[in-house]
């Protein structure tokens, strides 16, 4: 082990002061200005908790909603990267790799272009129905598929599944087949192999895969906005327009720091939750 | 009963690939198409579009400056983010562990806010004007944080026997990282730097909030969307995807992140 020198701190500089600079002092700024107002349209400072007020009475249905679609999402993705990588690892044999290959593929590629094909795809002459109804499946186009909470949920758990596979299937890789063989050899039932061996070993990766499809669903706009249609209302839209047509940026700020603050606050309980469901058995 | 539960184990997994796959792999056939209605039948190959596209200035415009900012922002990040791997390799673990928790916080506070965040404070704190620089600056802070990870991770693994021979043999440390360490991790940086430039090329949310005029890819596609249907969105939409989808794959290919 070496001491923390004079030229680790040097080293360290560049990086810590776009960390404090970028992004400390923004985030301190920004949480300073979620206690200001706007009048006559030019910010005041001020020490008033009126904009968290205004979020919690106005802003709560579309809160509410944006959390039960987000965690929803976060559910569907999480057990299915669950799936295709407890596949990957025990599964596939030798095409492992090839399987987790694809995931890899589809992680980066475009999060518009993503969106804008769905979009492509759902709509009602797109081309999930012209298929369809070439095919002679159906003969009226479907219409439900875009322009609703189904679109964003199919959207998102597509944008989100990559990114989810990749920490589950890293903690899959740790797991050794010795203890589930021994298991399985002295009788163990196939559930509580799974239970009780598995998932102890993997649930901080499902637990970090579960989070940062959470966060990234509850903070996203343009999904919800060019697929959700107009009973989609997520807060990201309300949150993305204070800084655009309405310009209440106090506002803006109050609603970013309740929506970081009450996915931290899910995410504890969701984490604890599974943590003391599959600890490891004696 | 064994050879039916593989089965369905199988189906699943394909089901699961066609998923993710079919959005990309349509996209490139439509791309390709040369008809304006992006629904079967197909009406012929060609590529049009593409020709079409490079005609527009302001297309131009946006894939230049969407050159400039990722490989600024590769390039920055990955020296930034090399030295800090540096600087945290052989600490105590509980010391090391704990500044890179730390920096990689703000990939735990969606692209949306992050965005808006850094307008506030470049506009009215700061008084900045907003323009290629403030975009640049803005993707530095969530990409530095990936090529961090990266490299430390390979460090990790890294025999510091050599280093601590040529060290006792007399070179600086210095001359240690480039003539030593340097040339045994070269393809854990590129990839990494790679990686954090697929992610800038990638950025929408950040880039809108903080670039003020003009456009980048990403942006440029957000305005196409917004007026309409226009089937040069699928030629920009697919050149996005394979720039961002070829220079991550080489990435994690040299960082060996598959394996």
């Amino acid at each position: 082990m070496m001491p923390f020198t004079r030229l680790r701190a040097l080293m360290l500089a560049p990086s810590s002061a776009i960390f404090a600079v970028l992004f400390m002092m923004p985030l301190g700024y920004f949480f300073v200005l979620s206690f200001w107002r706007v009048r006559a349209y030019r910010l005041r400072p001020d020490a008033t908790i009126t904009q968290y007020l205004a979020v919690f009475r106005d802003y709560s249905k579309p809160m509410v909603f944006t959390f039960i679609l987000a965690f929803t999402i976060a559910v569907v993705t999480t057990l299915v990267a669950f799936g295709y990588s407890y596949f990957c690892r025990f599964k596939a044999g030798r095409h492992g790799t090839l399987f987790v290959f694809v995931a890899v593929l589809t992680l980066f590629g475009g999060y518009l272009a993503k969106i804008y094909m769905w979009k492509i795809i759902l709509g009602s002459s797109g081309i999930l129905n012209t298929a369809l109804i070439w095919l002679g499946i159906i003969d009226k186009p479907i219409t439900v598929f875009l322009f609703s909470p189904i679109a964003v949920l199919i959207t998102l758990v597509h944008y989100t599944l990559p990114l989810a596979i990749l920490p589950i299937y890293g903690a899959l890789r740790g797991v050794e087949d010795t203890p589930l063989q021994a298991a399985r050899d002295l009788g163990a039932h196939p559930t509580r192999v799974l239970f009780d061996i598995v998932m102890p070993q993997i649930r901080l990766g499902m637990i970090s895969s579960f989070s940062m499809t959470f966060i990234f669903c509850a903070g996203d706009y343009v999904t919800p906005l060019l697929l959700g249609g107009p009973h989609t209302s997520m807060i990201g839209i309300f949150i993305q327009s204070q800084f655009g047509l309405r310009v209440n940026a106090p506002l803006g700020a109050a609603m970013s720091f309740s929506v970081i603050a009450l996915c931290l606050m899910l995410i504890a309980v969701v984490g604890l939750a599974v943590i003391r469901i599959f600890r490891a058995r004696p | 009963m064994r050879a039916w539960r593989n089965g369905l184990w199988w189906s699943f997994a394909s089901l699961v690939v066609a998923f993710m796959l079919s959005p990309i792999v349509i996209l490139m056939v439509f791309a390709f198409n040369r008809g304006e209605l992006l629904s079967f039948p197909m009406t012929g190959f060609s590529f049009r579009w593409f020709a079409d596209v490079f005609t527009r200035p302001e297309f131009v415009a946006a894939f230049e400056n969407s050159l400039i900012v990722s490989t600024t922002v590769g390039m920055t990040a990955t020296v930034v983010g090399t030295m800090a791997a540096m600087g945290l390799a052989r600490l105590r673990v509980s010391i090391s562990a704990g500044i890179m928790t730390a920096l990689t916080v703000p990939l735990m506070v969606p692209p949306l806010m992050l965005g808006v965040m850094l307008l506030s404070y470049y506009t009215q704190w700061l008084g900045l004007r907003l323009g290629l620089s403030t975009v640049i600056i803005s993707h530095l802070v969530f990409t530095q944080p990936f090529v961090i990870l990266i490299v430390s991770s390979r460090m990790a693994a890294f025999d510091f026997a050599v280093v601590d021979s040529a060290r006792d043999l007399g070179a600086s440390s210095l001359r240690t990282f480039f003539t030593i360490t340097l040339p045994i991790i070269a393809s854990s940086i590129l990839g990494a730097a790679l990686i954090a430039m697929a992610m800038s090329m990638d950025d929408f949310l950040v880039t809108f909030f903080t670039i003020g005029g003009g456009n980048t890819l990403p942006t440029y596609m957000w305005g196409m969307l917004r007026r309409g249907v226009d089937p040069s969105i699928n030629v920009v939409a697919v050149l996005l995807m394979l720039f961002s989808i070829s220079a991550s794959l080489i990435g994690f290919r040299i960082t060996r992140y598959g394996k």
